[in-house]
């Protein structure tokens, strides 16, 4: 078992150095000179060589790269600027160390997922069960209709309609802003509630179908009906004979799409003008920063493939059948 | 002796797309005390839809008429909450295929105490005891350890085991086995037989088995139901029906037993 | 969800169970042509594809392209609100106008159909050659190819896909935006397409009948083209179809994001952004782009999804 887990950590390993060392190749070429920003307006070639100099950018681009590596866990040396470690680079246009902007923001993107999260969970799994059961029935039929138009609207719109309509019209909700909960929890609530629903239909509606047909494949199971035949009560056998087996691929599923979500809702956050990692990103674009963009592009990266370590380990300890055999 | 369980013309009726279809038609027989009846059938004669019916777990849409009786109750029409008490308590029915008919995410152990609490109450831990005391009734050896294992860790016929184990642990006065030694190799399927067997005149069940096996029907049962596309084409005792059959199907299920003695064709 | 499709949209599209025979396409035909709900999408989609192919042509007869300012139409006093009320719907203009420069919102919308097809269609396209072929070729040689492929799948799919092609197209010069993002799109695409296909080749490689194909001394690309390929049919036309709407999306999010297209090209995605600032005196000229978009997406889920349940059942009456 362990030199399973240990293989899987080494091809994470693996694919974020790839990922990292891909990116950082791309922009190489794509982005503005960070000198040339820092020389500001009154500059000459000499000031701007010096400049690069002492940001090492007139290294070989692998050097470079290996400095960014090292600097991760030794943290790095900008000129008379320290960037401490973890140093996932130094952004000259905002002047914070990639780092600190990113435990600014993790926070507020962590809370939009785990609040979406928890919405979806509920409704989606909750409502596919009452659609299997009653299958057929005008409650599963208007379930699954809904369903489908919920899986169609891009977030986009919706966020925007949501808007429209609870802020602008009805004035029930105020405009989000990212004010902590300890502040002020009234506000803290009603900022995150139209993102979190935003984010949250969507995959309510794709869960809700699958979990529907999950469940209606583990209805027709034999050893549902055996259960059925041994007397159980209704809820018994709705939890542990039909929701148990039928949520095993739904819990791996949920794992990879939570982990994709703590990168950042991009377009949720943007939309909504919460100051989130998402939002970081789509700025940083515009702005052309890159070192985080780079960074943002290697924590969302993280979070993809731990994530896919974990659902697997998850899977083993969910499903008997196939536990990893310790020889 | 009063019979234990009566069943008066029932008949099952299907809705399908061309019209209905009835799977089993006027059926009558009854099940003494400690008897065992074998309903005998190819695949289609309406042998499990019967069983299915008696238990009120026929699909949706499924319409049935007549009567069911066990020690004088009418099951048929029961309410799905009353039924509940009866299905696994007054009749259990232990399946074809152990492997699919057993819960693979959960314990053995757990499959079994499930049903003794919901049907006797008590502790888990009382619970548990007598899932160890039914898996070593029905020759699981190791049974404290075993109990904690997943049905995927036994083989075919040790689930088959534990099948029975948990369709006896709550002493119902009728079992039905549907057909519970056809998934199994023919030297399991002889030890189940004497298991089934040794059970039931331990504790005095009724007993229903199906099978579409002739050669297992005489070794076990006293009377004997051949179907035939639902309906019922010979009923009376394993004597009368094997050395004198009235109906021309059943004489030709019996010919078609091979045995030791045929003359092997020239 | 409007990005590159989730684990469950794929989870969702792949036909479940063991692979069944194939349907015949005149079923799904017949069984679509009677079902209202799925009439009802496939005349809206016609519509949509009508609107994309003779663009020109339907401008000509509504009077207005989709680049010309009708500076009478808007009401410069007021900031460039358009006049009369539902966004300026009138005889001329028949989905009103954009506020502030009065181009035809039906002239663009029509050209915004043009964009959402063409760039979906291409890269559907584009993501089912690569998935399949590199899907196909993982599975039928097992090995070093498929080590390399299923890396390349497992690098790719890491990726935050999003953030990565805004990165990028925002990059890039604007030169031949459409192509650009088609490619952009393809690239994360079709490992979600390859994923599925290379199980199911390697199970069907397995297959007796691929065995007798060999016996019989076909060569490997026979044994691919004409055993394995047609099996996989169902598979394909599910998850390609399915990928339709997941792409418009796409498309659509990212002129959103003021990635795709470059203006003035008119495109769903990009009107809807404009239209932000303008919905409290005009929600029209965000009702309209939104609702064809969240329309056309409807149309092809829905449809999608019954041809996947159709193929689900093989040729089972």
């Amino acid at each position: 078992m362990t030199r399973y887990v240990l293989g899987r950590l080494g091809s994470v390993v693996l694919i974020l150095l790839a990922v990292c060392l891909f990116t950082y190749l791309i922009f190489f070429k794509l982005s503005p000179d960070p000198a040339v920003m820092i020389c500001g307006k009154t500059c000459t070639p000499d000031r701007i060589n010096s400049i690069r100099d002492v940001l090492g950018l007139n290294q070989p681009i692998l050097t470079q790269f290996w400095e960014f590596l090292r600097g991760i866990f030794a943290g790095r040396q900008y000129g008379s600027v320290h960037c401490p470690a973890p140093c996932l680079g130094y952004s000259f246009q905002t002047n914070e160390s990639v780092w600190s902007m990113i435990t600014a923001r993790l926070p507020v993107s962590i809370t939009v997922a785990v609040g979406a999260a928890v919405l979806w969970l509920l409704a989606g799994v909750i409502g596919g069960l009452v659609s299997a059961v009653k299958q057929g029935t005008w409650w599963d039929r208007t379930a699954m209709a809904l369903a489908l138009g919920g899986v169609s609207i891009p977030n986009y719109v919706l966020a925007l309609l949501l808007q429209y309509v609870l802020v602008v019209k009805l004035q029930v909700l105020p405009f989000p802003s990212a004010v902590p909960f300890a502040d002020n929890p009234v506000l803290w609530f009603e900022s995150y509630l139209m993102p979190w629903v935003v984010l949250a239909v969507g995959y309510a509606c794709l869960y809700a179908r699958l979990t529907r047909s999950n469940v209606i494949d583990t209805l027709s199971e034999n050893y549902f009906r055996t259960a059925r035949a041994k007397g159980l009560s209704g809820s018994l056998i709705m939890r542990r004979h039909a929701l148990r087996p039928a949520l095993t691929p739904i819990t791996t599923i949920f794992g990879m799409d939570f982990a994709g979500l703590l990168g950042g809702a991009l377009i949720t956050e943007t939309v909504f003008g919460l100051n989130g990692i998402g939002k970081m990103a789509a700025d940083s674009i515009a702005k052309n920063d890159q070192p985080v963009i780079m960074a943002v592009t290697l924590l969302a990266a993280f979070f993809v493939v731990i994530g896919n370590v974990v659902v697997d380990l998850l899977y083993t300890a969910l499903d008997p059948r196939v536990r990893v055999v310790s020889s | 002796m009063s019979d234990l369980f009566i069943v008066d013309d029932l008949t099952v009726t299907f809705p399908t797309s061309r019209g209905p279809v009835e799977v089993v038609k006027n059926l009558s027989f009854t099940v003494g005390r400690d008897d065992t009846l074998g309903i005998v059938g190819e695949s289609g004669s309406g042998k499990s839809m019967t069983a299915l019916a008696v238990l009120g777990l026929l699909p949706r849409g499924a319409q049935t008429s007549g009567s069911v009786r066990l020690d004088g109750t009418e099951l048929l029409g029961k309410s799905e909450r009353d039924l509940r008490a009866v299905r696994g308590n007054a009749i259990s029915m232990v399946f074809q295929d152990p492997l699919s008919s057993l819960n693979p995410y959960y314990t053995v152990g757990l499959q079994i105490s499930e049903m003794y609490q919901t049907h006797q109450g008590g502790s888990r831990r009382a619970a548990k005891q007598v899932a160890i005391e039914a898996l070593e009734r029905v020759g699981i050896p190791d049974p404290e350890r075993r109990v904690d294992h997943y049905p995927h860790q036994f083989s075919g016929g040790q689930r088959q085991r534990v099948m029975i184990a948990m369709a006896l642990c709550c002493s119902p006065s009728l079992l039905i086995a549907d057909e519970p030694t056809t998934a199994l190799d023919v030297t399991v399927q002889a030890q189940i037989l004497e298991l089934l067997a040794e059970l039931q005149s331990t504790t005095g069940t009724g007993m229903i088995f199906i099978t579409h096996d002739l050669a297992v029907i005489s070794s076990i049962a006293q009377r004997v139901l051949v179907m035939r596309e639902g309906d019922p084409v010979e009923y009376g005792t394993a004597e009368q029906v094997f050395s004198d059959p009235q109906h021309e199907y059943t004489r030709m299920l019996l010919d078609a037993v091979p045995r030791i003695d045929d003359e092997v064709p020239a | 969800m409007t990005t590159s499709p989730t684990l469950v949209e794929v989870e969702e599209a792949v036909p479940s169970g063991p692979l069944a025979p194939p349907t015949s396409g005149k079923r799904v035909v017949t069984t679509i042509t009677r079902d209202k709900g799925a009439l009802a999408c496939l005349v809206f989609l016609a519509i949509v594809v009508l609107m994309a192919v003779a663009a020109p042509l339907i401008t000509k007869l509504s009077g207005w392209g989709p680049y010309q300012f009708d500076s009478a139409a808007i009401n410069s006093d007021l900031g460039g609100v358009p006049h009369g009320s539902l966004g300026g719907i009138s005889g001329s203009h028949w989905f009103g106008v954009e506020p502030q420069n009065g181009r035809d919102l039906f002239a663009r919308i029509v050209y915004g159909a043009r964009v959402s097809i063409t760039i979906s269609l291409s890269a559907t396209l584009l993501t089912g050659i690569l998935g399949v072929v590199l899907g196909m070729l993982a599975g039928f040689y097992r090995g070093w190819v498929d080590q390399v492929i299923s890396r390349l799948m497992d690098f790719l799919m890491a990726f935050p896909a999003l953030i990565f092609m805004i990165a990028i197209l925002s990059s890039l010069p604007s030169g031949n935006r459409p192509v650009l993002l088609v490619v952009v799109i393809s690239v994360f695409g079709w490992p979600y397409l390859a994923r599925v296909i290379r199980g199911q080749t390697m199970t069907l490689a397995n297959r007796e009948f691929v065995e007798a194909a060999r016996a019989s001394g076909a060569k490997d690309t026979q044994v691919v083209f004409r055993e394995i390929l047609p099996n996989l049919r169902g598979s394909i036309v599910v998850m390609t179809t399915l990928a339709i709407p997941g792409f418009i999306g796409t498309e659509a999010g990212l002129s959103f994001l003021g990635v795709g297209v470059s203006p003035p090209t008119a495109s769903w995605g990009q009107m809807i952004a404009s239209s932000v600032s303008w919905y409290s005196v005009d929600p029209m000229f965000f009702a309209i782009p939104g609702a064809f978009l969240f329309l056309t997406v409807l149309s092809l889920t829905v449809l999608g999804d019954k041809i996947r349940t159709l193929i689900d059942q093989g040729e089972a009456a």
